[in-house]
């Protein structure tokens, strides 16, 4: 078993879970908040929660 | 991944509650401000075909389900960070969401004030961009700030969050807004109350709930 002593160092097995719900969340949050398409049917299903989360708009 | 399995459901019941609140601040808030902004404009040829929501439950449903999920994306960050730190309880996701408030609202709205609809602004990708290196470098800095102990990387820290506004946001040659500058101030108080609100619930919920899981 490795032991790691430090106080601030992450325990080896708790590094991927942790990566992946990261990775995860800011997918969402800037697929979400950046995303433009042709049709603009995200930016204007979006538009009124991008307004008022100060994620540039328009 | 059953770690991983937890932390997404702790941030989805976290996400959809902060996102409910939000919701119905920005209804009651923000959403007249928009509304009344966008009576000055006027639409242009090319986006009149375009599909947007209703005007009431359907545009309110989706301002709904659009804080919802990035209210889970934000709290999946909060989650996994203070799972990393092998932290608990709400007062940690209170100082967690005031961190996440910095980042992704306060350093980026000091560049770029949150806008009502019809202001002219620079090119918006140049707008995206520094929107987003300004929550990186915050995040990095605040990391660098707070969570170590080594003077050079306090330091370090220190200057990467001034370092986006030392650059400072693209604004256009010339800064024109077709709704009137009191309804604009408005707005942006309104809305730096409304995300304080959001992010500081945000966190202490996924903290909260955080205690009720074995990693």
């Amino acid at each position: 078993m490795k032991t790691l002593t430090a106080s601030t160092a992450i325990s080896s097995a708790k590094i991927l879970p942790g990566l992946c719900a990261i990775v995860l969340g800011l997918t969402v949050v800037l697929g979400l908040g950046f995303l433009q398409d042709s049709n603009n049917y995200l930016h204007n299903a979006a538009h009124d929660g991008r307004h008022s989360a100060a994620f540039p708009c328009h | 991944m059953t770690d991983f399995r937890k932390l997404v459901a702790i941030s989805l019941l976290a996400g959809l509650l902060g996102g409910l609140l939000l919701s119905v601040l920005q209804h009651y808030q923000t959403l007249p401000l928009i509304l009344a902004a966008e009576q000055f404009e006027t639409p242009s040829a090319e986006h009149v075909h375009d599909w947007q929501p209703i005007d009431g439950w359907q545009r309110n449903g989706f301002t709904l389900l659009f804080n919802g999920l990035t209210g889970f994306g934000f709290a999946l960050l909060i989650s996994a960070s203070m799972y990393w730190r092998d932290q608990r309880g709400y007062l940690y996701g209170l100082g967690w969401g005031l961190a996440g408030y910095l980042v992704f609202f306060v350093s980026p709205s000091l560049g770029l004030s949150p806008e009502l609809p019809g202001t002219e602004s620079a090119e918006l990708h140049s707008r995206q961009g520094w929107w987003l290196f300004t929550a990186a470098a915050t995040a990095m800095g605040l990391s660098g700030l707070i969570l170590t102990k080594q003077r050079w990387l306090q330091i370090g820290g220190a200057s990467l969050l001034v370092l986006p506004h030392l650059i400072g946001a693209p604004h256009p040659e010339v800064a024109h807004a077709l709704a009137p500058e009191e309804l604009q101030q408005h707005f942006v108080v309104l809305t730096s109350i409304n995300n304080a609100i959001f992010w500081l619930t945000l966190g202490a919920i996924a903290g909260r709930l955080l205690r009720k899981v074995t990693f």
